[in-house]
């Protein structure tokens, strides 16, 4: 059985997309809906971290919870100031969806590794698995039904106009 | 003859539930005008969502004064302090008559032809250079039904931009978006007339007695008649309501959904709901039950600061009462989780199986009186006639009745938030900006952001408005507009009740209806139908209401059943009117069939934490069949809470006397005397350790901007820091911006709105307070008589609006 794989990897992409989720959300703090959400999201994928760490210790999954740390300080207040000055520029437009773009494949990443993991408690008949990743992994649909509708939105705004 | 401004709410008529309220008709007329001589003209008044009926008062071709009408079913002939005495503002000297044009840096006088010129050609020129993306609409919860729809025709059939939003947005953006998530479409399920039938109130987030004056009028004459309802409250600030309240709970800013999933918690577990209505007439309650399962009262007693045990006394009232009304405003609005929140208030009346019948609704209140026009027109976040724009048959209805290619329509995403189309103006992706009867300049949030975006040589702005204000300052055209009063047209109270206001007197000068300018600009820009033809076929506002009743036939706001002339007849018709509705329908969902079906609704919904848009699919699979939806959402602390820098808490809200920033009121005399500078609530507890007595000058500072004024100590809960909005500096010397001090609440606000509704958060910012001069015997200029009651003695009383006449039924 290899159930630890698929809980590390479930633990590798939440990680990886709290840490994205950060950055483009400090890259693009004059977006301030991606900004604060992405901010909530980040510590929603903390809170998916935490509610795993009973199952890797169950399965012997092999690294230790990764802490996803909020942003240093300094990192975060260069990115926001960086992002002040470009905000009034229509460049910032194209680096944007570019985040987004980014953005919505790490989501994804995350998505199936939750799709994957429940495929495997279900074999493994292990109800309280089946019931944190059902919920996780709605969680984790809803963060990339964000992202598309966020794209929607913007991409014409970007790229139709001037 | 009565002081209303000392009295804001007049004389008690109590009656019992189920009686009909009893008429006291208010009057108002400028001293020494002859009485016999005065000529009435119908209307209803537009100071808030009310829509009290009342008759203009013109004398030699001036409005001399107001009355309100005995036979309307929203007032009963009363008026509250600003319907009484607001309408002055018409015929204030410094009215704009002419259109402005800045030329060498400055406004300067035009004709009309000159304005509309530079108008047509900046946006055919923006048109070329960058598309329809490049022009944006912002518009306003005040204007008439006719102003909006010719609105959202030019701009969304003839134009083709998305980018076109109402004030609505700060104000009733999250009321629509509830209404949609939990019924499938907008609309105030009740009528007002169950307030006179409930026995429980509960109302949250909402100050009813300064908000809707009138309406607190109701609720007293049940209150002091017999058999009394019950009342709910909750508010951080301890206002009229509160002290007549059963319960008050002052629960902490931002943490409305935890305290409304506490008491579902409760009203579940003490099985106080009605399983049979939940079953027939609702999906989702299991994620419900399940969400609010992890919001015992002892846990939510420490989110919001409240004791457990007064959440538990709240959810008994709320879960034993057989007439449950329940109501919510900015409160919840422009707080934190806004949408999520206003849906659990919703729920509530689900889970008790208590709405389409009679004393038994709930009410996402509206602020503005014609907010819901905007709404029902497409002149907001909406489609006309609450049309789905993911709905490609909706879509082509509305593309048939306009007679233009669908695919001209932006529908490809929800209309443009105003936030978001001013961070398209800072990024310089907007370059034309009209905006139309409002102030952002003073009502937006972050102002010092604001101002600086208005303020762009490369941003073109429009300003539509009867008065110079702080945002008609920072524009490069000025148009003059005609006001309530000066033009004929229709507009929509909070439970649906339509009114015709016609033109009692002249516009002054050359000021013109928007409609009218919306024509002119049509023709210059020469907007057409796909067959060449004009789009916009009407030049009348009865022409335009006949337009806009065939475009809402068979939607839920049907107006087909309606006219001019049965609106004459009538004391205000709710919709649905139809053929088989004469008369209108006083409550909606009396079959408990409410509007979700998927082909029907107005919306798909949204995932309440991101505001992740639903798609059709996603709608089908949930097959809601014309049963309300429960939606469900965990509480997560707001963005920004108090630190070391900055350990209070802000809210900003309003005074009972004034309107948004004060274009109106302020040049009322009563009005403005009320209430004639900003001021600084504390609670006490906050007050001593800081050292600040009432009257004391202070600096109230957040991470964006610091204002200065003198400290009311009131009655709010400990934490709390309150600061009016309505103060900008049009009556000061620069005129647009802080001239040395700042007032304006929102130069403190944050920038973040709600992820669903987009409304922008007003109600939570962290802030620092500090002393800065002593009251040497003056005390704030803050009303005595509302939430800001002093709580030191030797304050003066807040007074002078005598000459008021109260006419009860019973005096003949």
């Amino acid at each position: 059985m290899k159930l630890d794989k698929a809980i590390d990897d479930v633990r590798d992409a939440e990680t990886d997309l709290a840490k994205e989720l950060r950055a483009v959300g400090e890259r693009h703090a004059v977006e301030h809906d991606l900004y604060h959400l992405g901010h909530t999201l980040a510590k929603q994928c903390a809170a998916h971290l935490e509610q795993l760490q009973p199952f890797a210790e169950r399965y012997g999954a092999s690294t230790p919870g990764k802490r996803v740390a909020e942003s240093p300080r300094l990192v975060e207040t260069l990115r926001r100031k960086s992002a002040g000055l470009l905000g009034r520029s229509e460049m910032s437009g194209m680096l944007l969806l570019r985040d987004l773009r980014n953005l919505y494949l790490t989501a994804q990443e995350a998505e199936i590794a939750w799709v994957i993991l429940g495929q495997c408690a279900q074999a493994v008949r292990d109800q309280e698995l089946l019931d944190v990743t059902n919920l996780c992994h709605h969680e984790a649909e809803m963060r990339g039904k964000w992202l598309r509708t966020r794209i929607k939105e913007s991409s014409p705004q970007i790229l139709a106009t001037g | 003859m009565a002081d209303r401004i000392a009295d804001i709410w007049g004389s008690r008529t109590p009656h019992p539930a189920g009686s009909a309220w009893p008429v006291r008709v208010d009057r108002f007329l400028e001293q020494g005008v002859p009485e016999g001589e005065v000529e009435w003209t119908r209307s209803a008044c537009v100071l808030c969502s009310n829509g009290c009926g009342m008759d203009i008062g013109v004398h030699a071709g001036r409005i001399v004064g107001v009355r309100g009408r005995a036979g309307d079913h929203v007032n009963r002939g009363r008026l509250g302090p600003k319907g009484l005495f607001g309408w002055q503002a018409n015929n204030s000297a410094d009215r704009l008559t002419e259109p402005l044009i800045r030329r060498g840096g400055e406004l300067r006088p035009a004709s009309w032809d000159a304005a509309m010129e530079l108008v047509a050609e900046r946006s055919k020129q923006v048109l070329d250079d960058r598309g329809p993306l490049g022009m944006g609409f912002y518009n306003s919860g005040q204007l008439f039904l006719e102003d909006y729809y010719t609105l959202a025709l030019v701009v969304r059939g003839g134009l083709g931009t998305p980018h076109l939003d109402g004030n609505t947005r700060l104000c009733t953006a999250t009321a629509d978006f509830a209404l949609k998530e939990t019924f499938g479409t907008d609309g105030a399920p009740g009528s007002l007339e169950d307030f006179d039938l409930c026995d429980t109130i509960f109302a949250i987030g909402h100050n009813i007695p300064e908000t809707h004056t009138v309406l607190w009028m109701r609720i007293l004459d049940r209150l002091e008649g017999p058999n009394r309802p019950r009342l709910v409250i909750v508010d951080p600030r301890r206002t009229e309501a509160a002290r007549h309240a059963d319960v008050h709970l002052p629960i902490r800013n931002g943490t409305n959904l935890a305290l409304l999933n506490g008491i579902q918690h409760e009203l579940i577990s003490n099985n106080w709901i009605d399983r049979e209505f939940v079953a027939a007439h609702t999906i989702d309650f299991a994620k419900l039950a399940r969400t609010v399962s992890a919001y015992p009262p002892e846990r939510v007693a420490e989110i919001c600061d409240v004791p457990a045990d007064a959440i538990r006394e709240a959810a008994r009232v709320i879960g034993t009462g057989e007439r449950l009304v329940s109501t919510c405003l900015q409160g919840v609005y422009q707080s934190h989780q806004a949408t999520a929140s206003a849906c659990q208030v919703n729920n509530i009346s689900l889970l008790r199986g208590m709405i389409g019948k009679p004393g038994c609704t709930v009410f996402q209140m509206n602020g503005q009186p014609t907010a819901q026009n905007t709404r029902e027109t497409g002149a907001d976040g909406d489609l006309t006639a609450m049309r789905n724009w993911q709905n490609p048959e909706h879509v082509e209805e509305l593309a048939r009745s306009w007679n233009v290619d669908s695919i001209r329509i932006p529908t490809w995403a929800p209309p443009t938030h105003v936030m978001q189309m001013f961070r398209y103006a800072e990024e310089g992706s907007i370059s034309f900006l009209w905006i139309i009867g409002t102030n952002p300049a003073v009502s937006l949030p972050e102002l010092h952001r604001i101002r600086s975006i208005l303020e762009q040589e490369r941003l073109f702005v429009v300003v539509s408005d009867p008065f110079l204000t702080e945002t008609a300052r920072l524009a490069d055209v000025v148009l003059p507009t005609a006001v309530w009063g000066e033009k004929t047209g229709t507009y929509t109270n909070h439970d649906r009740t339509v009114h015709l206001s016609e033109q009692a007197v002249e516009p002054p000068g050359n000021a013109r209806s928007d409609m009218d300018i919306l024509l002119d600009y049509a023709r210059r820009m020469g907007l057409t139908d796909k067959d060449g033809a004009p789009l916009v076929n009407w030049s009348s506002p009865e022409r335009c209401f006949d337009a806009f009743k065939a475009v809402t036939r068979g939607r839920p706001c049907d107006y087909s059943g309606m006219s001019y002339e049965k609106l004459r007849a009538a004391e205000g018709i709710p919709w649905p009117c139809t053929e088989d509705h004469p008369d209108g329908v006083k409550r909606l969902y009396a079959d408990h069939r409410f509007n979700t079906e998927t082909s029907f609704c107005e919306d798909y919904g949204h995932d309440l934490l991101t505001g992740a848009a639903f798609e059709q699919k996603d709608r089908a699979e949930m097959q809601p069949g014309g049963r309300a939806i429960f939606k469900a959402a965990d509480f997560v602390p707001p963005h920004e809470s108090p630190d070391d820098d900055h350990p209070l808490l802000l809210t900003t809200g309003r005074t009972a006397y004034h309107w948004h920033t004060r274009t109106k009121t302020g040049r009322a005399r009563q009005l403005q005397a009320a209430a004639p500078e900003v001021w600084v609530e504390l609670s006490a507890e906050d007050a001593e350790r800081l050292q600040i007595a009432e009257g004391d000058l202070v600096r109230v500072a957040s991470p964006r901007g610091a204002v200065e004024g003198r400290a009311r100590i009131a009655g709010g809960r400990k934490g709390l820091v309150f600061v009016p909005f309505h103060y900008g500096y049009w009556d000061e010397q620069d005129g647009a911006r802080p001239n040395g001090n700042a007032h304006a609440a929102n130069e403190l606000t944050i920038t973040e709105w709600d992820p669903v509704s987009k409304q922008p958060l007003f109600k939570i910012a962290a802030v620092h307070v500090e002393k800065i001069g002593d009251a040497d015997g003056a005390s704030a200029p803050a009303p005595t008589t509302t939430a800001s009651e002093p709580l030191a003695d030797g304050v003066p009383a807040t007074a002078g609006g005598e000459g008021v006449s109260e006419t009860m039924e019973r005096d003949g």
